[in-house]
């Protein structure tokens, strides 16, 4: 079964974090190491970062199929930080992982206990929208 | 340069396009397949996911101890992520253009555009 984890911590205008350098490095060793534990068990399709919200765009296509970009954002929308793709032999799993993600040490190396959103990926369309 | 286009929705929002008729789903269906056959032959694809129902989402933390914590709970206005597709093209504005063609299939929803991290360590 496959699930999206996505980490939505990020809010309008963020940049890189300001914590101590020896925290933000110890953070990223620890999502290093889980990426390198899931991929040696076979549990990990893909994982990103992505950039900061303050370089993140919106496009809509205008009548002719232009396309119109925006940056201004609801200071209430949360940005995707990051996303993991597993596909694990079940939910208890998936809800194990994003649990150890939910922990990752922040600033001081205390765990972040961040909220992480699940999703089962679609294997296919729906039937009726083939 | 990789970038992720995230089509994002609210549950209203996602019942609304259930709504639809089933001539204009599959338009739409077929309008967004065209799009990943054309970034498949431009050699522009990287990946693209549906993703299942709102409904299905959990919400899990970290306790104390570790164990999960799971909840269904979002607030009406939450957006879900409904889809994306990842590209890797030659600048930004190509991938709006791509966002734009996927929005106007899409009733001209909004589409975010987001370059992943690795692009700007390859630039430092």
């Amino acid at each position: 079964m496959k699930y999206i984890l996505m980490m939505n911590t990020m809010k309008a205008g963020h940049g890189v974090p300001d914590w101590p350098r020896k925290d933000l490095q110890a953070h990223i060793a620890f999502m290093m190491g889980l990426n390198k534990e899931l991929h040696e068990r076979g549990e990990l399709v893909s994982g990103e970062g992505l950039s900061f919200p303050d370089q993140a765009k919106l496009v809509c296509a205008d009548k002719n199929g232009r396309p119109i970009t925006d940056g201004v954002f609801p200071e209430s929308k949360e940005f995707l930080a990051g996303f993991w793709i597993i596909d694990v032999d079940n939910q208890e799993r998936a809800y194990d992982i994003a649990a150890r993600i939910s922990a990752a040490p922040g600033p001081g190396g205390a765990a972040l206990n961040m909220p992480i959103e699940l999703r089962p990926i679609m294997s296919a369309p729906p039937q009726e929208m083939v | 340069m990789k970038y992720i286009l995230l089509m994002s929705g609210t549950k209203a929002g996602v019942e609304g396009y259930h709504a639809w008729s089933k001539e204009d789903i599959e338009a739409h269906m077929g309008v967004l397949r065209r799009i990943s056959q054309d970034l498949t032959e431009s050699g522009e694809f990287v990946a693209t996911q549906g993703l299942a129902e709102p409904k299905e989402a959990k919400v899990v933390r970290g306790e104390k101890n570790g164990v999960p914590v799971t909840d269904g709970i979002f607030p009406e206005s939450k957006e879900f992520l409904l889809g994306y597709w990842i590209v890797e093209v030659p600048n930004a504005k190509r991938a709006y253009a791509i966002a734009g063609r996927i929005s106007a299939a899409s009733a001209n929803l909004p589409i975010e555009v987001r370059q992943f991290a690795t692009n700007e360590a390859k630039s430092r």
